[in-house]
């Protein structure tokens, strides 16, 4: 008997291994694709409203197409959805007018109404779109994200009614508009219009419990927070259920002026905002898409419609998601890949075997650890530049605690910083050594610079503020989330302060949630921190340092600063504009509540035979430029500038 | 046997919903959430993201909600994977864990079991003293070494295999080799202690002592009850290697789901933590489960009790 089933635990066995290899090889062969590229992490979503980073920048630009697409080479925009602009004198107003071939990938046309919906459905707060801020620019957009903690009374509102829970969760309710007349807190209490809006602001404050008295044309409505689920019961006697209270649509500075036209009102003459239109999250989804198969099943290759110069075959979770050229898309004849495949390779070692070994056509980082190699190589490669793009490695300084908040302290630590060893020793690919926040290379910029390595006046410093060769000076930690190099950086950089100042540092490692979480809560004494430039303006660095910004975890602020940088968003002279940053700059540069160390660099391999592809300050390479020349007997400008 | 079968069942019953309440806690209790991000995300954002995932709610809402969804098996949606559900992600990428955990676990037991008893067999003998040598270098070299050193012979240097990726024969021979590897030596060593052991017992005399050939004394006779102890090595280890390896998985650029049992930690992906972690603990439960089954076959003084 025992010996049976022994025989028989063999077959079960065999059978199990034999199903195993099967479905491993399961998939069809594909035929391989015209062009792969190592995308990085698997992207959290194909939805343009809800996502953010690199590897979602890339795939998703493959997929839609905003109003203005950026050129490949120096990102200026150029018309793609939008046919022409005009800019009204004070900046205030940009008019659209739509081109008339731009199709969705179903062949219905693109229109203003596309446009209107998706921006209303990007800013939507139970969209939960992470970037809404990048529509704050837009009249009244920044209150209508808020939703109710952005109302004032006496504002124009609409109310969102529940619906079925079964209902498709991408459909909007049934809208009541009206006057927001009054509200009424947990208690029943009406607050008081002085209050209000402080109250509503609050994070803390549950808007569940509150009351929102609308008044509609003589008519009062008492509207009060539910989920839908929650909603099927009966609300108390006199209130009636709602999803959210917004801001009135009406209000927000974006009009549809005819079927092709749209006309956008801004908060402020934004000298970027042609730029910021090209930035994936303010681009148009398909309204019936999303309507008709809900989030986010809408985003499924089978279902989903875009009017970017891709679709989207296939995607496989972590593995590949096969692209195939968009043939309704206007401007079809400049697409010359076919098809490519969109890698999602987490390891960038993993990635380098895959290009070496001519699995991937274009991998975005080069692993550092191979990358001097790399460069070293004799004759050099030619598919290898690193360039420097919107990208610094910077030290914050918590200047609540004692010594950081002594100007001279932190004068004394960035004087004593020798940035070219740090470039040199640690880093490989020829990144920069930086004396700004800003990186150079935006046009129209020069970044004001701080002071370059003197460890004498670094003393000097250092023993006025009342710590003469170092004594008395507490024992500090660098913060950094777990990377090899950031704890290589936070090793070096204390034996140069040691070295040059006589202090004692140490380093103090936790990995990126943790890290997050200790900035946050300015948990620190000093702080890597790195920040890529989200638009190709200094704005983008510099409003970080603005007090009480949400990023500025250093504690520093004053009010010159501040009032620069809002001159400089209220200012239509674009060279005045960019006159009164770089002011803002130069202060802190002097005040150094912030630290540059060096300036990355880009880390693409590109395989020699592609062309349309060019370094540039955002590190960004639209696939709709791609070629291949395999003869390569055209030049290659990648290559251009190469050390 | 059927009182042994229910017990058990009820204890997987207990051990699940312990390890549910622990994972629940040690989310909440280690620094940093979900919805933490580099820039600080709009209040009404937040309170959204919180609404979707009943974080608004309070602590006891969230744990009896989590709770009667998991025993409906509905595991909720990812938080950092937008476009799937926490049960989509597993179901996409545990088969493919686990057929390349099988292929590796074939290669283990085969090549594990075959080295053990030549080691058993030629006691002593150079042979014996090499395979011994490998064994330990195979369980004392971690598994990206083995891979980074398999790259560069077959990858590179010789040009048999892929560098990474998932769906030929040819891109699964190095992944399953060096998940395999490992588990291989220790099969071959506890394979070799515990053949050595029943070679020196009675009934192995008596066997021999009648006629039986050495070929069949060790392979019916002994390798049977040598197989006691490998078997329940292999129990745990079957879960193990069947949940992936995020090591192997991410050299290989293998979309299976051993990544996710530190990456979902890594980026407070809370949901699909539990999610993997009720599954690891369900395989490891069912695994052991088994093993104790198959000593009352393999053994027959063993009774289930």
């Amino acid at each position: 008997m025992a010996y049976r089933q022994t025989g028989w635990g063999w077959w079960l066995a065999a059978g199990a291994l034999g199903a195993a290899v099967l479905f491993a090889v399961r998939t069809t062969r594909l035929p391989p694709a015209d062009f792969t590229f190592v995308n990085g992490t698997e992207v959290k979503s194909l939805d343009p409203a809800i996502v953010t980073g690199q590897p979602e920048n890339r795939l998703i630009n493959a997929l839609f197409e905003g109003l203005v697409r950026w050129g490949p080479e120096t990102l200026e925009p150029l018309p793609a959805a939008a046919a022409s602009w005009e800019v009204s004198a004070d900046r205030l107003r940009y008019r659209f007018q739509l081109r008339p071939d731009a199709r969705w990938s179903d062949g219905t046309p693109v229109t203003a109404a596309d446009f209107l919906y998706s921006f209303r459905r990007f800013l939507d707060p139970r969209t939960a779109a992470e970037y809404a801020y990048q529509g704050w620019y837009v009249r009244n957009a920044r209150r209508y994200s808020a939703g109710a903690r952005g109302l004032r009374p006496g504002d124009r509102v609409e109310v969102e009614l529940n619906r079925d829970p079964d209902d498709v969760n991408t459909l909007r309710g049934d809208m009541v508009r009206g006057v927001l007349a009054e509200v009424q807190d947990a208690a029943g209490r009406v607050v008081p219009a002085d209050e209000w809006a402080a109250a509503l602001a609050a994070p803390q404050t549950p808007l569940e419990s509150w009351t929102f008295v609308v008044d509609r044309g003589g008519q009062r409505g008492r509207y009060r927070y539910a989920d839908d689920a929650q909603a099927v019961a009966a609300p108390p006697a006199g209130v009636a259920w709602c999803r959210q209270v917004l801001l009135d649509f009406d209000e927000v500075g974006l009009k549809q002026l005819a079927d092709d036209q749209l006309e956008f009102e801004l908060e402020n003459p934004t000298g970027y905002f042609l730029q910021l239109l090209g930035f994936y999250p303010l681009f148009p989804v398909n309204r019936r898409c999303v309507e008709t198969h809900g989030a986010p099943q809408w985003t499924y290759p089978e279902h989903i419609v875009c009017n970017g110069p891709y679709v989207p075959q296939f995607r496989r979770l972590r593995d590949r998601t096969r692209l195939a050229k968009n043939d309704r898309y206007w401007d079809r004849d400049r697409v010359a890949l076919r098809t490519i495949d969109v890698l999602a390779v987490e390891s960038s070692t993993t990635a380098l075997n895959l290009y070496l070994t001519d699995q991937a056509d274009w991998i975005h980082e080069a692993p550092a650890t191979a990358l001097r190699a790399l460069l070293d190589q004799q004759p050099p490669r030619d598919d290898l530049n690193p360039s420097t793009f919107l990208n610094t490695y910077f030290f914050l300084f918590n200047t609540r605690r004692p010594p950081l908040n002594d100007v001279r302290v932190r004068r004394a630590l960035s004087l004593a910083l020798d940035r070219s060893e740090i470039a040199e020793r640690i880093l490989a690919a020829g990144e920069q050594p930086a004396f700004s926040l800003t990186p150079p290379g935006i046009p129209g910029y020069d970044p004001p610079r701080c002071a370059a390595e003197d460890p004498a006046e670094a003393r000097r410093l250092l023993a006025e503020a009342g710590y003469p060769e170092g004594r008395g000076f507490p024992a500090l930690s660098i913060l950094y989330n777990t990377h090899e190099a950031h704890r290589a950086i936070a090793e070096l950089v204390r034996k140069q302060w040691q070295r040059g100042l006589g202090i004692v540092v140490k380093g103090r490692n936790e990995e990126w949630a943790s890290y997050l979480s200790s900035q946050r809560q300015s948990n620190f004494d000093i702080c890597r921190k790195g920040w890529i430039g989200d638009y190709a303006d200094p704005n983008t660095f510099l409003d970080m340092y603005v007090t009480g910004g949400e990023q500025n975890n250093t504690g520093w602020g004053t009010p010159a600063y501040d009032g620069l940088i809002a001159a400089a968003a209220r200012e239509s002279d674009p060279q005045r504009r960019l006159a009164l940053l770089a002011d803002a700059e130069r202060m802190l540069m002097d005040e150094l509540p912030i630290v540059p160390v060096y300036f990355y660099v880009s880390k693409n391999l590109v395989k020699p035979h592609v062309r349309g592809f060019f370094n540039n300050i955002q590190d960004y390479h639209p696939l709709w430029a791609l070629s291949l020349d395999r003869t390569r007997q055209s030049p290659n400008p990648f290559l251009r500038g190469r050390r | 046997m059927i009182a042994f079968c229910l017990r058990r069942l009820a204890w997987l019953a207990i051990t699940m919903w312990a390890v549910f309440t622990f994972t629940f806690v040690m989310v909440r209790v280690v620094p940093g959430g979900p919805f933490d991000r580099e820039r600080p995300l709009a209040p009404e954002i937040r309170r959204n993201f919180e609404r979707q995932y009943r974080l608004d709610r309070s602590y006891l809402e969230q744990y009896w909600g989590q709770l009667t969804d998991a025993l409906r098996g509905d595991l909720g949606r990812c938080m950092r994977i937008g476009d799937y559900s926490v049960r989509e992600v597993i179901a996409l990428g545990l088969p493919i864990s686990a057929s390349l955990g099988l292929l590796a676990l074939a290669f283990a037991v085969v090549a594990g079991l075959a080295v053990g008893v030549l080691s058993a067999v030629f006691r002593g003998s150079p042979l014996d003293i090499l395979l011994r040598l490998a064994a330990t270098i195979g369980i004392a070299v971690p598994n990206f070494v083995v891979a980074g050193v398999c790259i560069v012979l077959f990858v590179f240097l010789i040009p048999l295999f892929p560098a990474a990726g998932w769906g030929t024969l040819r891109q699964l021979a190095l992944p399953a080799f060096c998940l395999g590897a490992p588990y291989a030596a220790y099969v071959a060593r506890i394979a070799r202690t515990s053949l050595l052991d029943v070679l020196g017992q009675d009934f192995i005399r008596t066997a021999r002592a009648k006629g039986v050939s050495q070929r069949r004394v060790v392979f019916v006779h002994a390798l049977r009850g040598a197989l006691l102890p490998v078997v329940s090595f292999l129990g745990p280890a079957v879960a193990g290697i069947v949940t992936g390896s995020l090591v192997v998985e991410q050299i290989f650029a293998i979309p299976g789901i051993g990544v996710y049992f530190v990456s979902a930690a890594f980026l407070r992906d809370w949901t699909l933590s539990m999610g993997v972690v009720l599954l690891y603990t369900f395989l490891l439960y069912s695994m052991n489960f088994l093993v104790d089954v198959s000593y009352a076959w393999l053994d027959p003084r063993v009774q289930l009790s």
